[in-house]
């Protein structure tokens, strides 16, 4: 559905995108994530026709954004960041407006208003003036105008910054609904997001795309930070039989609350080590009469993948 | 056209929900007719063009306000990089909010008809050059208005706006001014045709044709090239955004 070859996009001196690719299937729902200033945003705009590339180009349906940019547009929802409104008019008026511009038939703009505002919760509020809303009511509006159209591809830009946690989690499962019938293009700095609604995850840092890939795949990538049990019996006898029944994994005493003692435990490169680490802990402590607590696998989660990655890019930056 | 059509209907209504519309209005509206009944009790003639002599510099000072909120709003909002991923063209939003502007004005002009209509009441209105004012006025105030819109684009400062919309048309108006272009045509600076050019530039020098009821069709060229102009540049400032971001 999309497909994007060595984008680049400078701004005066300042280049944002240094030549990006990607492809976007149909029906796919992309978490783009990055720092920022790593060009998400630009990468966006792009693609929904807001602005010209410097360089190479992006497609969507085989159109291109820049000489088709009306087709384009036409099949694009987007929700730009900080979501925009005209605040002095009413939640009904405003997306009649957007429906109209944006070319649905006056027969069936009743139905477009009332598909919308159903899907986005917006019956409470759909006679007050934009000014009045929550921010994420303001949202949900913004979601809506996105939609009215019934567009192919939705491209939100950062939906859930600035909100409430109660309001970020219905505005994520807003979005997970939207996911089912629509490709998803959508930015965050939230990972938790990327994690909770997309299929697919492409990083970008400093104008450039650092991974592309499934979350799985990813996470995969990063080693398990190590495991942790909190046991109740004698510490230095704990540590000296751990250590003997695992060589290789470093084990340290992290905290000590009365007769239990929490270990840490280092792990090797192999992935099913934690789950042998794990059966061997069990097994020690029911042969020796100690009780165990508490055991916590700590997981790599695409925190770690990002902060890797972003990490190294930032270092070559400084020595650069 | 539908698209223009739509911008031009939210701009028009956004007048219509916003206060300053109505204390552009009353202040307007106000205005001239105070400065009508003025001119009759002391000229003690009942002549429609008491209310439009006035009129240029009025519009000076009144229309920069009609179209400062035009971009700049749009602009500080962030509602402009909305607008502009709508499946429209940078011209039709550039004409859709000149129209509203421009009916918005239409609208408060034609509730002075009441004046002249009272006038009609008391002695004989040569409806004529009644309505050739009208028109000349309508047609300044685009000049005008388009001036003002594009100071609008260049800025998210409505305050801003209207300051240089302001300047600008005063320093049109001055352009149209004989007794100012003699004092440039003395100066040995400034070669003949220079000044020549600079008074053919005033809308307000039209204006004056127009309402002494001596309407050309040249008159009516020359309003559509300086909206046009003005216009024209208005959408490349949008334009160039897509390129500066």
């Amino acid at each position: 559905m999309i497909k994007v070859e060595n984008l680049s996009k400078s701004y005066g001196q300042t280049q944002a995108l240094k030549g990006i690719s990607f492809e976007v299937a149909d029906g796919e729902v992309i978490g783009f994530l990055g720092p920022n200033g790593a060009g998400k945003s630009t990468t966006m705009k792009i693609l929904a026709g807001y602005l010209l590339p410097t360089g190479g180009g992006a497609s969507v349906d085989g159109m291109d954004v820049v000489k088709d940019s009306l087709e384009v547009r036409r099949r694009i929802g987007y929700l730009p960041e900080s979501t925009p409104l005209y605040t002095e008019m009413r939640v009904d008026e405003y997306l009649r407006f957007v429906a109209r511009i944006r070319g649905v038939e006056k027969s069936r703009l009743k139905t477009a208003l009332s598909r919308v505002v159903e899907l986005c919760g917006l019956q409470r509020v759909v006679g007050k003036t934009v000014i009045e809303l929550s921010k994420g009511y303001k949202q949900r509006v913004g979601l809506a105008q996105a939609m009215i159209h019934e567009p192919e591809l939705l491209v939100f830009d950062e939906p859930t910054s600035g909100l409430d946690p109660n309001q970020i989690i219905e505005v994520r499962e807003l979005i997970r609904r939207l996911s089912e019938e629509h490709t998803v293009i959508l930015s965050t700095h939230y990972l938790q997001e990327v994690e909770a609604v997309s299929t697919r995850v492409i990083i970008v840092n400093l104008g450039q795309i650092v991974a592309d890939d499934s979350q799985e795949n990813l996470v995969s990538t990063v080693e398990t930070r190590g495991l942790k049990a909190r046991i109740k019996g004698p510490a230095d006898k704990v540590t000296a039989q751990l250590s003997e029944l695992l060589p290789g994994h470093p084990i340290k005493v992290l905290s000590k609350d009365g007769e239990t003692t929490l270990f840490g435990f280092g792990l090797g490169s192999k992935k099913k080590d934690d789950s042998f680490i794990g059966d061997a802990i069990a097994q020690l402590v029911v042969k020796n009469g100690w009780e165990l607590h508490e055991l916590i696998k700590e997981q790599a989660s695409l925190e770690d993948v990002f902060c890797k990655l972003t990490e190294s890019d930032r270092l070559e930056a400084r020595h650069a | 056209m539908h698209e223009t059509m739509v911008i031009m209907r939210r701009e028009l209504h956004s007048y219509f929900i916003s206060p300053i519309a109505y204390v552009f209005g009353v202040l307007f509206l106000g205005g001239q007719m105070w400065m009508a009944s003025v001119g009759i009790e002391q000229g003690g003639i009942a002549a429609p063009y008491l209310f439009f002599a006035m009129l240029p510099q009025v519009f000076l000072f009144v229309l920069p306000a009609l179209t400062m909120r035009l971009w700049a709003e749009e602009r500080k909002l962030g509602t402009l990089e909305l607008l502009m991923t709508f499946p429209v063209r940078i011209e039709q939003l550039v004409m859709g909010k000149f129209l509203a502007a421009l009916s918005f004005l239409t609208l408060l002009m034609s509730l002075t008809v009441i004046l002249p209509i009272t006038m009609s009441v008391y002695g004989d209105v040569d409806w004529g050059p009644v309505l050739a004012a009208y028109v000349g006025s309508l047609l300044m105030a685009s000049a005008y208005l388009s001036v003002g819109m594009f100071w609008s684009s260049m800025t998210r400062d409505q305050i801003i706006a209207m300051l240089l919309s302001l300047t600008s048309l005063i320093a049109l108006y001055a352009l149209g001014m004989p007794a100012f272009l003699m004092v440039l045509s003395q100066s040995d600076k400034i070669p003949e045709f220079v000044v020549s050019i600079l008074g053919a530039i005033s809308p307000y020098k039209y204006f004056l044709s127009i309402a002494r009821g001596v309407f050309d069709s040249r008159d009516l060229i020359y309003y559509m090239s300086f909206c046009g102009f003005f216009l024209y540049a208005n959408s490349l400032v949008l334009k160039a955004r897509r390129v500066k971001g």
